[in-house]
């Protein structure tokens, strides 16, 4: 599914090895992946912090175990970084790569949901 | 700390433990915390039990190098290599005992179904590339291991090494020992008319003597001669010991990506070797039959057999899977 990411991001185009990298990869990940780098686009939040932000806009509650999975998977492809730790919790940030992939992504999610919409909106009107 | 109590914090602490050591060093803390929270939101959840034992138990295969891509691309590459190393151990251990029942029943005469002609010849042939492929990977790992000897560095390598050494010293002179002890396996006037030499055919049937249905019937099996019986306990632990002790080599012999790379290029070799073996087995207990006299009859425990090694060959190329990325990704 990865593999297939990249042809629909322009962004890859010019992109560097590490963040083309990062974007191939992506995909197969791309659930939580998605929601957690969009609750960091807002601000550094911490794991609980995390599950409630996501919860509170997507809907969705990772579990912990899950949410750790992706932070780790995050983290190791510099998408995003640990700051100093708050009483035992620690928070994380997204890095300017992590941006950019992001960006990327969603662009393509847009492209993707608007050509579906779009369709939708035909055959109802066929109907 | 979390206002949850020292109640979510034990639960906590339990469900940490799925995960590996290195894995708690780094996130341990912070994981706990998010744990007391969430135990603190929802006391009970088998949802987040189960998260975390799958979570943890695939942070653990990360840490032999079995899943994710966790470690550094050499350390990947020689968990890929000693995990394939292992999986070929088990395969060869299983293999070799199917295959040295039917070296030793076509001494006595030929089988007449081609079939188990076509079979054994599969098996034969994979058998010869595994010592090949053994004595190809053997030889450049023996060279760093001696230099590294040689030089009194590594002294971590000894134990190790004293330990393969004498447990292969065990486990071939028992296997010669009891090779030469039953009747069946050389002391007859065909013993050099089957397809392999006498010897390796009665070698590998005592190697592997252990690997037998009679577990399964404690009544028959007593009346063994105690000697047989102490092999067949012992053997399967020499042979364990063996690789264990190469495992640890292989690990800690220093050896340059040049001879990793080469060492994985061999793993594929072996994987589609026991792909072979597997074919030609698979074809024996699907078509084979009991003529000639019984000898190549295919029992229940050949059919389980057989499922073990697709098994075993499975877990191979999911270990080469691993190793020949890391290989690629891995230069000076």
């Amino acid at each position: 599914m990865s593999r297939y990411i990249l042809p629909l991001v322009p962004e890859a185009r010019s992109s560097t090895p590490d963040e083309l990298e990062a974007l191939a990869t992506f995909g197969r990940y791309a659930g939580p992946a998605t929601l957690i780098l969009s609750s960091l686009a807002e601000g550094a939040k911490h794991g609980y912090a995390l599950t409630k932000d996501i919860e509170g806009f997507a809907g969705v509650r990772l579990a912990p175990g899950t949410l750790y999975e992706a932070l780790s998977r995050l983290e190791r492809q510099g998408l995003i970084e640990p700051l100093e730790s708050h009483d035992r919790r620690r928070p994380y940030q997204l890095t300017a790569t992590g941006a950019t992939v992001l960006r990327a992504h969603l662009d393509a999610q847009r492209r993707v949901a608007d050509v579906g919409l779009r369709r939708l909106a035909g055959r109802s009107e066929l109907a | 700390m979390s206002d949850a109590g020292p109640a979510a914090a034990r639960r906590a602490e339990r469900l940490l433990r799925c995960y590996p050591a290195g894995w708690r060093e780094r996130y341990g803390e912070e994981f706990a915390e998010l744990l007391m929270d969430d135990i603190g939101e929802r006391p009970r959840s088998w949802v987040r039990t189960a998260d975390v034992v799958r979570s943890g138990t695939l942070a653990r295969l990360a840490a032999t190098g079995l899943a994710g891509q966790t470690l550094e691309p050499e350390r990947q590459l020689r968990a890929g290599l000693a995990w394939l190393g292992a999986a070929t151990t088990a395969f060869l251990a299983l293999g070799v005992a199917i295959w040295s029942e039917l070296t030793i029943g076509w001494q006595w005469s030929p089988p007449a179904t081609p079939a188990t002609r076509v079979a054994m010849l599969l098996m034969s042939a994979a058998i010869l590339i595994f010592a090949i492929l053994a004595l190809l990977a053997a030889i450049p790992i023996a060279w760093s291991l001696g230099t590294a000897v040689a030089r009194g560095r590594e002294r971590r390598l000894l134990a190790p090494l004293a330990l393969a050494m004498a447990a292969a010293a065990a486990f071939t002179l028992g296997s010669i020992h009891f090779g030469h002890g039953w009747p069946g396996t050389g002391g007859h006037q065909w013993v050099e008319r089957g397809l392999v030499p006498g010897d390796v055919a009665r070698f590998c049937w005592a190697a592997t003597l252990w690997v037998t249905s009679y577990w399964a019937h404690p009544g028959a099996l007593s009346s063994f001669p105690a000697t047989e019986i102490g092999w067949m306990v012992v053997s399967p632990l020499t042979l364990a010991a063996m690789a264990v002790g190469a495992t640890m080599i292989l690990r800690r012999t220093p050896l340059s990506p040049r001879v990793l790379r080469y060492e994985s290029r061999l793993g594929a070799a072996a994987v589609l070797a026991m792909a072979v073996f597997l074919a030609g087995a698979g074809s024996w207990v699907i078509s084979g039959g009991p003529a000639p006299r019984g000898l190549f009859r295919v029992g229940a425990i050949d059919s389980v057999g057989v499922v073990a090694l697709a098994a075993e060959l499975m877990l191979a190329v999911r270990a080469l899977q691993r190793a020949l990325p890391a290989a690629a990704r891995h230069r000076p």
